[in-house]
């Protein structure tokens, strides 16, 4: 567990957070910003974080006392002669001098600070009292921090980023829906960069670290209103405001989906003595069933994470749980076909495979060679080529028995070439049922599905995972549906 | 708190530690139906007893939830049976109260209403599967408090013993009552406040067309 422990669902700075919602926006688009710890020295993170931020285009003074040039820029001696305008400091200096620095910024009136070093709450007693320090300022200034013990920033449509570890900066340059919102760094920036391999829209990465100011809550606030923003991703560990980020979350799902992987059991109370319930306070249980309650979806781990967001980030919602699938290889479709009628577990939503209209077989007969099946799974076999790919689309999205589709789109066929992504993007953009694909093409799948998530096709590499995004989007329908679902 | 739940913490026969009988009166006061029984003290006269009917007789102590693993209940006892089974109780369990009530005769299914404290989240209700396979077999769900009907019923559908409520093989369970009865439960955890710890009512029964407690446990935190 991060930072201070804290009572049931109370939250360390309820009263301040109440008397004003945080203003993010400087701090995710800041004028200018300021780097304490950037050197001529290589290899340090102050100079990484700099030469990122440089990427950005906005003004970037690095704080130096004795060197006048920093990776070329000219440094400023100091944070009081740091000039108007700087709306973000990042701190990249040991736990000690950062709060030294932070301090100075603070009192400068810098709207928001980030601050890198780990060595506070997390490391004892001393770490404790540094940390205890930061989380006053915010009191005292008009200076809100982001950390510390954090990777920080990236958001590729204000081109800010402070991540100083290896990721995946150009495929997410293209931007996109998801706010991703991670308690730790480094699980956020390898899940997110995994998932960056077969296409990931990202409206904003966000590096919790410690918590000593900003946490969730604000995050989840900010991006609910964001209108760039469709989905909001969490990777929490500890939920200090436990309420209260329920009753946020459960403000926010109305209008934006909001999944969270909820990592790190909660030590239950003295078990021996308890009554059947009072064994299960601070049980797993407990988190799945205040998650449905205030209309949270749930994953079991970073991919899932990830998957669902990109998934709920894109896509329109099923009326129903019916599903049709097309593939050009029968097996896959039979794998498939298992997959949704598998009952879930406790909780998620059920999937139902759709029985197609009789004029729905009749188009895919019309379209496809005899020994294809025009049943569900429709299968369009090795001889399919991208015009019956279009046709059995057309006919699945026309039958009023059909809430989802998916379709395996496999290249290796002859007839397919690579219209097929087309094929499959013109049918996403007209449509108000949700189409996922799923492609295999040996070493070529993850350069495929990149091609159609840029092309605005959501795809994944596995049966397994394709039917997973059905449920979450049906389990999202029924949110919306349930009576007070999401309250 | 309302000035019924206060009254009924004042009135404690040790304070802070409500005893099967008093936590039943509490659950009566809020609308839950309990059986009829009395408390008897260790030199109270079985005879006395005013209750018809086959019986219950345990013993009621707050420091003892689980009675059964202690051997300390005696189901259907005729009333005739009543005095010989009290002294073998008190035999036992001497110097301590027992509680007798009449004997309640239940459908199969037995289910747990609870109310806990979750560390992250606070208060909360549970619905699940009572008996002696639950703690093998887990089938129990949560909701935060204050816990609508629309969301107890909610928690009714994830739970697998659901399709007895809607007419498996006969068994036609009254689904809307138990959700009142859920969402009773997280009232009263929000009622008692911080006083608030643990809430068992276990087992919940259906007999009759209505939901009964026929037993239930109650921890409360020390008052400051």
């Amino acid at each position: 567990m991060r930072g201070g422990s804290v009572g049931p669902g109370q939250c360390p700075r309820y009263d301040l957070l109440m008397a004003s919602h945080a203003d993010l926006h400087a701090l995710l688009n800041p004028r200018a910003v300021a780097v304490i710890g950037a050197s001529s020295r290589s290899g340090q993170v102050g100079g990484v974080v700099l030469a990122r931020l440089l990427e950005g285009g906005r003004p970037v003074y690095p704080v130096h006392p004795d060197e006048s040039e920093v990776c070329g820029i000219r440094t400023v001696p100091s944070v009081d002669a740091l000039p108007d305008g700087v709306d973000l400091a990042v701190i990249a200096v040991g736990a000690a001098r950062a709060v030294e620095a932070a301090e100075a910024c603070a009192r400068l009136g810098i709207a928001h600070l980030l601050v890198i070093a780990a060595g506070f709450a997390e490391t004892g007693a001393a770490g404790r009292a540094l940390q205890e320090r930061l989380a006053a300022l915010p009191g005292r200034h008009p200076t809100r921090i982001l950390g510390p013990n954090t990777l920080g920033l990236h958001v590729p449509h204000t081109r800010l980023s402070t991540l100083f570890v290896e990721h995946a900066p150009e495929l997410l340059a293209r931007g996109g829906g998801v706010a991703f919102v991670t308690q730790s760094g480094s699980v956020g920036v390898e899940a997110v960069g995994l998932a960056a391999n077969i296409g990931f829209g990202l409206r904003a990465f966000v590096g919790l670290g410690n918590k000593c100011d900003l946490d969730e809550v604000d995050f989840l606030e900010h991006f609910a209103a964001d209108p760039g923003t469709t989905c909001l991703a969490f990777h929490l560990e500890n939920l200090d405001c436990g309420r209260r980020f329920l009753e946020a979350a459960a403000t926010a799902s109305r209008r934006k989906a909001v999944v969270v992987l909820k990592a790190g059991r909660t030590p239950a109370g003295a078990a021996a003595a308890s009554l059947h319930t009072g064994r299960l306070a601070g049980s797993d249980r407990v988190v799945d069933g205040a998650f449905r309650q205030f209309g949270i979806l749930r994953a079991a781990d970073d991919e899932a994470l990830c998957d669902a967001a990109r998934t709920l980030a894109a896509l329109p919602l099923p009326r129903g749980p019916r599903v049709g699938i097309i593939t050009p290889a029968g097996g896959y479709g039979v794998m498939a076909a298992d997959q949704v009628e598998t009952p879930p577990e406790r909780g998620a939503a059920r999937l139902a495979l759709a029985s197609l209209a009789g004029a729905t077989r009749e188009r895919i007969r019309a379209a496809t060679p005899p020994f294809a099946s025009a049943d569900n799974p429709v299968d369009l076999t090795a001889v399919a080529d991208d015009a019956m790919f279009a046709a059995a689309l057309d006919a699945l999205l026309d039958d009023d028995a059909v809430d989802i589709v998916l379709c395996g789109a496999f290249f290796a066929a002859h007839g397919v070439t690579d219209g097929l992504v087309d094929v499959l993007a013109e049918h996403v953009r007209g449509a108000r049922k949700p189409i996922l694909a799923f492609t295999l093409y040996g070493p070529k799948t993850e350069r495929y599905l990149r091609r159609l998530h840029e092309a605005g096709v959501v795809g994944f590499p596995s049966v397994a995972r394709v039917v997973r995004a059905a449920r979450v989007l049906v389990q999202r329908a029924g949110l919306l549906d349930a009576p007070g679902g999401a309250r | 708190m309302s000035g019924s739940i206060a009254a009924w913490l004042v009135g404690l026969a040790t304070p802070d530690r409500p005893d099967e009988l008093e936590t039943k009166q509490l659950l009566a006061a809020a609308g839950i139906a309990v059986p009829r029984g009395l408390r008897l003290a260790p030199g109270d006269d079985p005879a006395a007893v005013p209750l018809v009917g086959p019986l219950v007789v345990k013993l009621c102590d707050p420091d003892v939830p689980h009675k059964t693993d202690l051997d300390a209940v005696r189901l259907g006892v005729a009333p005739a049976e009543l005095p010989a089974a009290v002294t073998a109780l008190r035999a036992r369990f001497p110097g301590k109260a027992l509680l007798v009530e009449e004997h309640i005769q239940a459908v199969e299914l037995e289910l747990i209403v609870g109310g806990l404290v979750d560390p992250a989240f606070g208060p909360a209700v549970m619905l699940g599967r009572g008996g002696i396979l639950s703690e093998l077999v887990p089938d129990v769900t949560f909701r935060l408090a204050p816990c609508s009907e629309a969301e107890a019923l909610g928690m009714l559908e994830e739970l697998a013993v659901a399709p007895l409520f809607r007419g498996y093989r006969g068994q036609r369970l009254d689904g809307p009552a138990l959700a009142h009865i859920v969402r009773t439960v997280g009232d009263l955890v929000l009622a008692l406040g911080d006083r608030f710890d643990q809430l068992d009512v276990n087992p919940l029964a259906f007999a009759a067309d209505r939901w009964i407690a026929l037993d239930a446990a109650l921890r409360l935190r020390l008052s400051a």
